[in-house]
């Protein structure tokens, strides 16, 4: 009779299977010893920065200082202050340009709605 | 104060961070995220652990080498780049090298190294007779130990630690043939010390032959 006392290469791996089953248990000392060190070593937690805000324009504030508010209110009542101006004073850009267009008429005299005369008497 | 933090760590919820990697973690850790900080403590620390307790055979100094390990991730982590490397892989290599070194000082202070022996698969299993209690694992354990170093760093890595070839690659810092070439010669080495307690270790008699 002959007894074999080789480990055979499955029994090997089957006993490398079992350790590898068996993780190691870490005490919670050490797993404590551990966390410290991680919050130790661990950045601060970074902080999102507001965003820069510019400070506002020198229109914005002169209009902010007029009207009290800003933002697009504030563009359309200037616009319309500026269309109400330039009505009133007709400066010279305005006025030339109308000359050219239209002849020395005044603004308030633009007729609007001709009269059908001229046309009536094409016949 | 240790036992506090233990018992508050193993209780506090972990959201939802258990099913994100190592890396996004290690990012979020490196953003000052505290939870991160407590999954990834309580995913790398007892793996770490337990390759380093497998190589040393020594617990006390396990623990310090993962600490020491853990500490040096800890530390390069807000210079992480991703993609690079996993993080596992590179823990893996920081506690083989710092086995490596504790091996080569226990070397310079110790008169013979066991170590220095050409090749084990001569050794006899005396060693392993001496053992009082023939325990499995027991076993396994102090065959490993008579490993040279890279060999019983190939066995852990590929057969316990459950990593394949190009990872132990990537760990040893040597090319996949050299790590199959380390594993097959480990395990051939493994099988000469564990052979003579084959009986003690409980194993049948199945092979025996008329």
């Amino acid at each position: 009779m002959v007894w074999r006392c080789e480990m055979t290469p499955q029994e090997l791996d089957d006993l490398l299977s079992a350790a590898r089953s068996r993780p190691a248990e870490a005490s919670s000392d050490f797993m404590a010893r551990m966390l410290e060190d991680a919050y130790a070593l661990q950045p601060d937690p970074v902080v999102q920065a507001a965003p820069a805000v510019a400070p506002p324009g020198l229109l914005a504030r002169f209009s902010r200082w007029v009207f009290g508010f800003g933002g697009a209110a504030t563009g359309l009542a200037t616009a319309t202050a500026a269309g109400v101006w330039i009505g009133f004073v007709q400066p010279a850009p305005v006025t030339t340009i109308r000359v050219a267009l239209q002849g020395a008429e005044t603004v308030e005299q633009v007729d609007l709605i001709p009269s059908l005369d001229g046309w009536l008497s094409e016949g | 104060m240790l036992a506090g933090n233990a018992r508050l760590l193993m209780t506090m919820p972990l959201d939802d961070l258990t099913d994100l990697s190592d890396e996004v973690l290690l990012a979020r850790y490196a953003q000052g995220d505290r939870s991160a900080a407590r999954v990834l403590v309580l995913r790398l620390s007892p793996r770490v652990l337990g390759y380093a307790a497998r190589l040393l055979g020594d617990r006390a100094e396990a623990e310090d080498v993962a600490q020491e390990a853990l500490v040096r991730l800890w530390k390069i982590a807000p210079d992480w780049r991703a993609g690079e490397a996993q993080v596992t892989t590179w823990l893996y290599r920081v506690v083989t090298n710092l086995v490596t070194d504790r091996h080569r000082a226990r070397q310079r202070r110790a008169a013979t190294a066991l170590d220095e022996a050409p090749e084990v698969a001569d050794a006899t299993p005396g060693a392993v007779a001496q053992m009082i209690e023939a325990d499995r694992m027991a076993a396994l354990d102090t065959a490993l130990a008579q490993l040279p170093d890279r060999q019983r760093q190939a066995v852990v890595l590929r057969h316990i630690e459950g990593m394949t070839n190009p990872e132990i690659a990537a760990i040893m810092e040597i090319g996949v043939e050299a790590v199959e070439s380390l594993t097959a010669r480990g395990k051939r080495a493994l099988t000469a010390i564990l052979s003579g307690q084959r009986a003690a270790l409980g194993y049948e008699d199945e092979g025996a032959e008329a």
